[in-house]
């Protein structure tokens, strides 16, 4: 079987991987023990795969893990910074914003670039932002609540 | 997945991705976002090739032009204020439905042509816009209209899409309109409309497209033609929407029934209409 190498730089560490010139970026994380990146529909449809790709939310179950050379990977294992939780992640435990919790590390990335690219959103743009990241325990409203929290506070101690 | 691949290259030019496709005889596949060469999942692929680093993501204008670069992405195209300004942000809403946020920063342009799917938001946009696909082969580059290029298998590489810069000003409307079950699903309907008013208020032209309504987007050509010339008010926007269902032939499938599509392309088109008219100034 053929194998490349992939440089590239995962949570903040620069890295060299061994894959396959077929592997998805999904199968390759959870390979390597990244399991915070959940595998759902595999159809890029449910967002409990997503992750940043150079600071940008995509399903990496529709990425191939070759096509991540040379960039930057946040998953949900590196939202955290030594051991304080990200405000979003302490905002939805504080609201109850996750229940099974399957779909929550997608949900917190997609919110997570929402905030650094539009710091003070929309009730709207929360609504668009998480738009791609299904619950099936149908929770929507108290994470859309937790992130509009945040923004909130954040504009309260400007 | 994908387990038959035996190279992913990454070209940095068009010149190279052409020769690896010609050496791929038939079992290379080109990459871009993904979204659909991953969903498609053709297990006898044995050589990817992506060019999203060879160069052809941008969007410029020169002169009276507007190009495209095929690997653009939907996310781009939604956000770029050079596009905004053209024909009031018709491609930018277009490619703003295009799924999730997720597959948009994915998903390019290029491969929306290219996949050649009926329900493609910014091919009916595309197509209303008259826009033309570059295609580069070993040969050179040729440039065709989007109709030819929607009738046809095509051999080459898309790398570009140009749009003629339409007419401006404060009497011409655009409006696109998208019907879906979710605000993230595939179009049952998509509709994509345009035009311009004379001083009278009388239509000089007017450009109708439909998607997921036929085989591949269409233009209402008989619906254009009820609007050319004539004064715009509500009993012509009636039978402009009405006159749409003879230039579509929609199937029933999981998502709608034909007849559904059918009323639906109607309704879609009136909507489009009235916005544009709002736009153009026309008090109802």
């Amino acid at each position: 079987m053929t194998t490349m190498e992939l440089r590239f730089t995962l949570n903040g560490t620069p890295l060299a991987w061994e894959i396959g010139p077929g592997d998805l970026l999904l199968d390759v994380l959870r390979r390597e023990g990244y399991y915070g990146v959940k595998r759902g529909c595999e159809k890029g449809e449910c967002g409990a795969c997503t992750i940043l790709l150079d600071g940008k939310p995509v399903n990496a179950c529709m990425v191939f893990a070759a096509q991540a050379e040379g960039r930057a990977i946040i998953t949900i294992e590196g939202l955290a910074h030594d051991g304080e939780l990200d405000p979003l992640q302490i905002a939805f435990l504080d609201r109850g914003a996750v229940q099974c919790g399957f779909c929550s590390g997608g949900m917190l990335l997609s919110a997570r670039a929402l905030l650094n690219h539009n710091p003070d959103p929309t009730e709207a743009e929360v609504r668009e932002a998480l738009g791609g990241n299904l619950c099936r325990c149908t929770g929507y409203i108290k994470a859309i609540e937790a992130v509009l929290d945040v923004a909130a506070r954040r504009e309260a101690t400007k | 997945m994908f387990e038959h691949v035996e190279a992913f290259y990454r070209p940095a030019t068009i010149r190279e991705a052409l020769r690896l496709l010609r050496a791929g005889n038939g079992e290379a596949r080109i990459v871009a976002g993904g979204t659909d060469v991953i969903v498609d999942a053709d297990r006898s692929i044995r050589f990817l090739i992506d060019i999203t680093n060879a160069g052809l993501t941008y969007i410029r204008r020169d002169k009276g032009t507007y190009r495209i670069g095929a690997t653009t992405t939907m996310a781009e195209i939604e956000d770029s204020p050079k596009l905004r300004s053209m024909a009031n942000g018709l491609l930018n809403q277009a490619a703003a439905t295009c799924g999730s946020v997720q597959n948009r920063n994915l998903a390019t342009i290029g491969g929306n042509l290219a996949h050649g799917s009926p329900a493609a938001d910014t091919v009916t946009a595309l197509l209303a816009l008259d826009a033309l696909v570059v295609i580069a082969s070993e040969r050179g580059q040729r440039e065709v209209p989007i109709a030819d290029y929607l009738a046809g298998p095509h051999k080459g590489l898309l790398t570009e899409i140009t749009i003629p810069a339409p007419p401006a000003g404060k009497r011409t409307g655009w409006s696109f309109q998208k019907l879906g079950r979710t605000a993230i699903d595939v179009a049952l309907v998509n509709v994509a409309a345009g035009f311009q008013l004379d001083a009278r208020s009388r239509v000089k032209w007017a450009k109708i497209a439909l998607g997921s309504a036929a085989p591949t987007p269409v233009r209402a050509v008989q619906a254009e033609q009820i609007l050319t010339g004539r004064l715009l008010d509500t009993n012509a926007i009636g039978e402009a929407a009405e006159a749409v269902t003879k230039s579509i032939n929609p199937i029933t499938d999981v998502r709608a029934t034909s007849a559904y599509r059918r009323q639906m392309s109607s309704v879609l088109t009136a909507r489009a209409l009235h916005e544009c008219a709002a736009q153009a100034g026309v008090s109802k």
